[in-house]
């Protein structure tokens, strides 16, 4: 290293620590012997924490909506069998060969929380601190103890809210699965829950509570989507809902 | 590995949507083209590595989501997404605003960068990405992502020095 230029690009890529050692060692002793080089060598440093507080600070939250309609793209994606559920007929977007994504439409228009359990998380809108305390409730065991038993069209009152099973299914890989609805004073959880040895919420959707006191059952385009999406047999009434019931819990 | 691309995008959404901020400078916008990018991600996901950097790879299918969108706009003629598109993140309503005056200071100067400047600026300072991915993701030599970063910086000094 006989003669090294003390180029900007040179004296960032150290501060960045992108240089390997010989020249990185050069660097340092021109900065010990120069201290308008360890001057530049510093704004580099000081550029870099700057940016990185600044675009932190910035971080904005990620909108509910975006994050519920990414959730459904994740959830078709692992319910599929190797990832290759694609939309068939929805319009162009403006993102080249991108299709515009009705979920996030349905979503904005429902003003629904969605989330997937099987993920660990559960989106909430930050307007609607019941609604999330409502799908908090969701893993109640209370919930999932009557879900063993509950058959369809039964309604059961628990501490935290009314518990409606609306149907039963067996998906594609085997698992049942059972549409219920929790309801509030105030608000309505929609929820896809699933037995693998013990259940779990797969799928929840919260809103509002319905001005009518009745709502019928399987409204919800979005579970219907998502119940089909796993590959959902027709529904299981009757006696093959309590066989289908009793096959764990014995 | 259908499980871990999931959890691996969930956890980058928000530093994803701030790519897509810088890019597009519009909040729509870039929650769509955040969308459009997962569903792209998810389609090609036997294209990732298991082990190589998700990030890098996002940032990259991100950033074609992007430049597609850019040459339709120009094949199709401007749409109403320029209007758009010259809403500025500072607009209210677009999270919170910095109470420290040194950091809406270096925001305010970030933003004033060109756009090839604010984007190497993000992933290598603020995503931390090596000299090398973000040439990666970019699709340039690292010679031209190290101007453009040293330019950036240098002009953010300045301008922060100067107010």
């Amino acid at each position: 290293m006989s003669q090294l230029h003390l180029s900007d690009e040179i004296l960032m890529a150290f501060a960045d620590g992108e240089l390997e050692e010989p020249t990185a060692a050069a660097i340092a002793k021109a900065m010990a012997e120069d201290p308008a080089v360890a001057k530049r060598v510093m704004d580099f440093q000081q550029s870099r924490r700057l940016t990185r507080s600044a675009l932190s600070a910035a971080l904005p939250d990620v909108p509910p909506e975006l994050q519920a309609a990414v959730s459904a793209q994740i959830m078709a994606y692992e319910a599929s069998d190797e990832g290759k559920v694609r939309p068939t007929d929805t319009p162009s977007s403006s993102f080249g060969g991108i299709r515009r994504r009705p979920i996030l439409k349905m979503a904005l228009a429902a003003s629904i929380v969605m989330g997937a359990l099987g993920l660990g998380y559960f989106v909430g809108r930050h307007d609607s601190p019941e609604a999330n305390r409502l799908l908090a409730q969701l893993n109640n065991p209370d919930i999932y103890r009557e879900l063993n038993t509950l058959a369809s069209g039964q309604d059961v009152e628990l501490p935290f809210g009314r518990l409606r099973v609306i149907s039963t299914y067996r998906v594609a890989n085997g698992s049942l699965c059972r549409e219920f609805r929790l309801q509030s004073r105030t608000e309505t959880a929609e929820a896809v829950a699933c037995r693998n040895g013990e259940w779990s919420v797969n799928f929840a959707l919260a809103g509002p509570a319905k001005a009518s006191a009745y709502v019928p059952s399987g409204e919800s385009d979005l579970v219907a989507t998502y119940l089909q999406s796993m590959g959902a047999s027709g529904p299981l009434v009757d006696e093959a809902e309590v066989r289908a019931l009793s096959e764990f819990t014995r | 590995m259908p499980a871990a691309i999931g959890q691996e995008l969930v956890a980058l959404l928000p530093r994803l949507r701030r790519f897509a901020l810088v890019l597009c400078r519009s909040q729509p916008l870039a929650d769509d083209l955040v969308q459009g990018a997962c569903e792209r991600a998810l389609a090609n996901a036997g294209s990732w590595t298991p082990g190589t950097k998700f990030d890098a790879w996002m940032f990259r299918i991100l950033r074609n989501c992007w430049i597609d969108h850019l040459r339709r706009l120009r094949t199709e003629g401007m749409t109403e997404d320029v209007s758009v598109q010259t809403q500025l993140i500072g607009d209210p309503g677009e999270g919170p605003i910095l109470n420290k005056l040194v950091l809406s200071e270096v925001q305010r100067a970030i933003d004033s960068l060109p756009q090839e400047q604010r984007e190497v600026l993000l992933l290598v300072c603020a995503d931390d990405l090596s000299y090398r991915e973000t040439a990666e993701v970019l699709g340039v030599p690292i010679g031209t992502v190290m101007s453009r970063l040293a330019r950036a910086r240098r002009r953010l000094m300045e301008m922060t020095a100067a107010a």
